[in-house]
């Protein structure tokens, strides 16, 4: 089931509806059979991987849950020596480990065959000189949310290892942690200790969680289907053939595409977690105002801050403090000394980091080479860090609000250049960068290429209109967030309904009126 | 723990760690700084800092910095 | 307090569905100017007096029946209620629709709509759809005949349908905000202007001359609808000249009727009887009839009509009573039109409402 059309609508109602009915120990029984009704609604088989999931994880992380609470058991029963407790723990910990590790490989296995096989094999195809036979695996069942439902239930699992908290002992109720409908198509990837009280708890009717959600969710839709989907097909003709649309429209396909990316997933976002306030359930937010941020580093702690949270917790600190890491690290501390030493876990972390990140987006080389240059740049602002402190301790202005604009411009323009790497080939990248600095005129607007885009009058007019909204509203939240300031029930019903005429109006949906269909054709 | 203060000001010396009490939660130290901060202290203390150990908790203060420390060289 | 609250809640509740209506109001198209076939269905409503006749089917009857001419000269009341592309299971749930307001004699179904079972063209369905009355038919007129990607939402609030034309609005839906313009005389579509029929591609073979079973099943539930309510139902093919009625077809509809005892006149063979001159009678070369072709048709469906039980010369009961002062409005409107269309097109040649 799509998240914009009618269906999502009359579903919601009916399961509000009976959420609310149900006595309250029914309620997360009830969100989960609608979530696999939601789930199913593609095709019944798409339900057999979230199940393979739920049952695997479930099992081998209560597995692990009983090792521990033995362990436990023991200690208090025996109180052993230190060392004969280590020794045992030791132990205990081997057995969890291949739990783990057969949980991951299971996982990551479905996750790597059903999306990434495809290009592994043509790759393998390409080196060895093979005919490819194009297409031959594009049929694959790839189910809806793959990365996002598999990286969130391996993060619990991971958690369990680590005995952050007990595992869930009921595979019926994990279930509808794996799948929730709302989070399940696109995240938010959220964590099992903060989501089992959200889930499993009575929810009462409250109608601030409904106003509260259903106003998410409309804004949800304005910036989807009045940003997003306007803007998303003209930047689709930019990117897609840079051998014409060259110089100036390289910037602006680089503005285009970054705005549409933000109005298209932050969008999605509203509408994900807006839904599931109408149950009561708050997730946790994937974007912060992202575009407010100084630099590249802060930008990623404020969007699609679930999965870079996840990268960090599952990732970025197991492989800093990995054995490997340290292994490296020696040989470097004797050439270059301890103080690059030190680095070397970063150095390794962040490039590992990133190249998940990059597998992650989509299986190409393209996202293997945007996530790697974050990467890099990431490193390199880091290394540059201590230069940037002497410059601001020598000169005042780096304290100013005009430099703070600026930094926030140059982000801005770090982020969408680095997101070239994503829909240029890599050579591609160079090339249009180096073509919109030499070739610039804005005389290129005027030259008919414009107008190809499809794009007209009224449309960048609403367009103007919705990033305009989208920027105040981003200053309200901060102000709101500061002094607390809210309207009035009047002037905010106000301007939810003219938000509402807003998208039911100008949103792209449906299908587009075109006049001359309506002429009788003769026959 | 003047040593672990040492460490600290290398890494970043703009901030007051007598006073700061949320260096994580507030974004004081960012990810990097906190992993070469695990490194450092795994060198001058000779303690290994498992990953499940880098949650904010531990990292938010001086004083919660050299808690761990002291739990870890006991061994728990 | 806690009233004033509600009554509050109340005005403004109240207020956002006046906005929303007249958003809708003024977004969804007038079929007012050069596409006026999307306002007949709606028209029947305003209606005062009963018909004698109802007529259902596709262009190939709103073009080719003048009620006025049955009046006029026969004194016979008929109403068209025909839309472009009708299907067959529109025709039935309009005929449906029209029994919950009289009970007609008879009533014409044009079977050129049993080649085709479903719809093909999203466009012809909201023209026809769209002017119905909500009731169980107009339910059940949707749910048979909506296209795959089209929803029920969508005709509840035919805002979610032609909300894109904000950036195509036009004087006409200012104009016809509130009020509207009759567009047809009783059902009928008129063109005076004239384009002598010409060449059209030859017959081709098809595969299979089988109607869809479906066609079928709302060809008998209209059938025995009229059964049931004492209603004679003729069929009728219009005179087209294209596209193709296959003798193949003609042949099972004779079947039919001849099964059921009822009378279907095919006017492509009775062209000679009517007297059709496709050098004049049409205004699209040779698909559709004029003003002068329907008139003829009408002519010669008159003396049939008065044929049938029920039906007789109202004209000198009528005397001065409104229905037939309404008559004689509906003559005036009719003959003032066509007088105009008559003198455009002598002036220039074509008619400048419906040019390109």
């Amino acid at each position: 089931m799509l998240l914009v059309s009618y269906e999502f609508g009359a579903f919601l109602i009916i399961l509000a509806a009976l959420y609310y009915v149900v006595p309250d120990r029914f309620q997360w029984a009830v969100l989960l059979a609608f979530s696999y009704l939601f789930y199913a609604r593609g095709g019944v088989i798409y339900l057999l991987y979230p199940l393979i999931t739920t049952a695997s994880t479930c099992f081998l992380a209560r597995a692990m849950g009983d090792r521990t609470l033995r362990f436990q058991a023991w200690v208090k029963e025996k109180k052993p020596g230190r060392e004969e407790k280590t020794a045992y723990n030791r132990k205990v910990k081997a057995g969890q480990r291949r739990l783990l590790v057969l949980g991951l490989v299971l996982n990551f296995g479905i996750l790597t065959i059903l999306k990434y096989c495809r290009f592994f094999l043509e790759n393998v195809n390409a080196f060895l000189g093979l005919g490819g036979g194009e297409g031959a695996w594009g049929d694959w069942i790839l189910p809806l949310g793959i990365s996002y439902y598999t990286f969130q239930s391996m993060g619990y699992l991971i958690d369990v290892y680590y005995r952050k908290y007990e595992p869930e002992k009921s595979p019926v109720r994990f279930a509808l942690f794996v799948s929730f409908f709302p989070q399940m198509v696109a995240g938010p990837i959220s964590r099992f200790d903060q989501m089992r009280q959200e889930l499993y708890s009575p929810h009462r009717f409250q109608m601030e969680n409904i106003i509260l959600g259903a106003r998410r969710m409309l804004w949800g839709y304005f910036k989807k289907l009045v940003v997003a989907d306007r803007l998303g097909p003209a930047v689709v003709v930019i990117i897609s053939s840079p051998e014409t649309y060259d110089g100036i429209y390289v910037l602006l396909g680089m503005v285009g595409y970054t705005i549409w990316m933000y109005a298209d997933f932050a969008g999605g976002m509203d509408i994900v977690l807006g839904s599931a306030k109408l149950f009561g359930i708050s997730l946790p937010e994937n974007f912060d105002r992202p575009f407010a941020s100084k630099s590249l580093g802060e930008f990623w702690r404020r969007w699609h801050m679930t999965l870079m949270l996840w990268l960090r917790e599952y990732i970025f600190f197991p492989v800093s403090t990995s054995r490997l890491a340290k292994r490296v690290s020696k040989p470097v501390s004797k050439i270059m000394g301890k103080k690059a030493a030190g680095k070397v876990p970063v150095y390794i972390a962040t490039l590992t980091v990133w190249l998940v990140a990059g597998i992650w987006h989509g299986a190409s080389w393209n996202f293997i080479a945007w996530g790697l240059a974050n990467g890099v740049v990431l490193l390199v602002s880091q290394e540059l860090t201590g230069c940037y402190r002497r410059f601001h301790a020598a000169f005042s202005f780096g304290k100013t609000r005009a430099y703070e604009i600026f930094q926030v411009i140059r982000t801005f323009f770090i982020f969408a250049f680095l997101e070239m790497f994503e829909y240029y080939s890599f050579g591609t990248v160079f090339a249009m960068g180096k073509s919109l600095l030499t070739c610039w005129s804005a005389g290129q607007l005027f030259d008919g290429r414009f107008e190809a885009l499809g794009l007209s009058g009224a449309d960048l007019g609403v367009l103007a209109l919705g990033v305009a909204l989208m920027v105040w509203s981003g200053f309200r939240k901060t102000k709101e967030a500061e002094k607390g300031e809210h309207r009035t029930f009047f002037a905010g019903y106000i301007a939810v309904f003219g938000l509402f005429l807003l998208v039911v109006v100008t949103g792209v949906y449906g299908r587009g009126y075109d006049a001359s269909q309506f002429i009788y054709n003769q026959f | 723990m003047e040593e672990l203060m040492e460490i600290l000001e290398d890494i970043n010396p703009e901030v007051d760690y007598e006073t700061s009490q949320n260096l994580v939660d507030d974004g004081v130290l960012t990810s990097f700084e906190l992993v070469l901060l695990v490194t450092q202290i795994s060198d001058a203390f000779g303690v290994s800092i498992p990953p499940a150990w880098i949650v904010p908790e531990n990292f938010n203060s001086a004083a919660a910095i050299m808690a761990m420390i002291t739990r870890l060289e006991e061994g728990e | 307090m806690k009233g004033r609250k509600i009554l509050e809640i109340g005005a403004l509740a109240l207020a956002s569905a006046a906005v929303l209506w007249a958003v809708q109001r003024l977004l969804v198209p007038k079929y007012m100017g050069r596409v006026v076939e999307g306002a007949f269905i709606r028209e029947y409503y305003e209606e005062k007096s009963p018909h004698d006749i109802i007529v259902l089917g596709d262009c190939e009857v709103y073009e080719n029946l003048s009620p006025v001419v049955l009046w006029r000269e026969f004194g016979i009341t008929s109403y068209i209620r025909g839309s472009a592309q009708q299907l067959i299971a529109q025709s039935y749930y309009l005929l449906e629709d029209t029994l919950r307001h009289e009970s007609p004699e008879a009533v014409i179904l044009s079977v050129s709509a049993m080649q085709q079972y479903e719809q093909d063209n999203e466009t012809y369905n909201r023209m026809t759809l769209d002017g119905m009355k909500w009731s169980p038919s107009k339910v059940g007129a949707i749910r048979a005949t909506m296209m795959e990607d089209e929803h029920m939402a969508e005709y509840v609030f035919p805002l979610l349908r032609f909300h894109s034309r904000w950036r195509e609005l036009e004087a006409d839906d200012f104009r016809y905000f509130w009020e509207k313009r009759k567009m047809s005389h009783n059902g009928y579509y008129m063109r005076a202007d004239i384009r002598p029929a010409g060449e059209f591609p030859a017959e081709r073979r098809r595969s299979s001359y089988a109607f869809d079973e479906r066609a079928w099943q709302y060809l008998e539930k209209i059938r025995t609808l009229c059964q049931e309510r004492g209603i004679t139902l003729i069929l009728m093919k219009a005179p087209s000249l294209y596209p193709a009625w296959y003798q193949q077809w003609d042949q099972q509809i004779r079947d039919y009727a001849g099964e059921h005892g009822l009378l279907y006149i095919n006017c492509i063979e009775k062209s000679g009887d009517i007297g059709i001159d496709f050098s004049r009678d049409t205004y699209d070369g040779g698909l559709h009839m004029n003003v002068y072709g329907a008139e003829k048709m009408s002519r010669y469906f008159g003396n049939i009509l008065l044929d049938v039980p029920g039906i007789k010369d109202q004209r000198e009961e009528a005397g001065e009573q409104a229905m037939a002062a309404e008559w004689e409005e509906k003559c005036r409107f009719y003959d003032e039109m066509k007088t105009a269309q008559e003198q455009e097109f002598a002036d220039k040649g074509y008619l400048s409402q419906f040019a390109q």
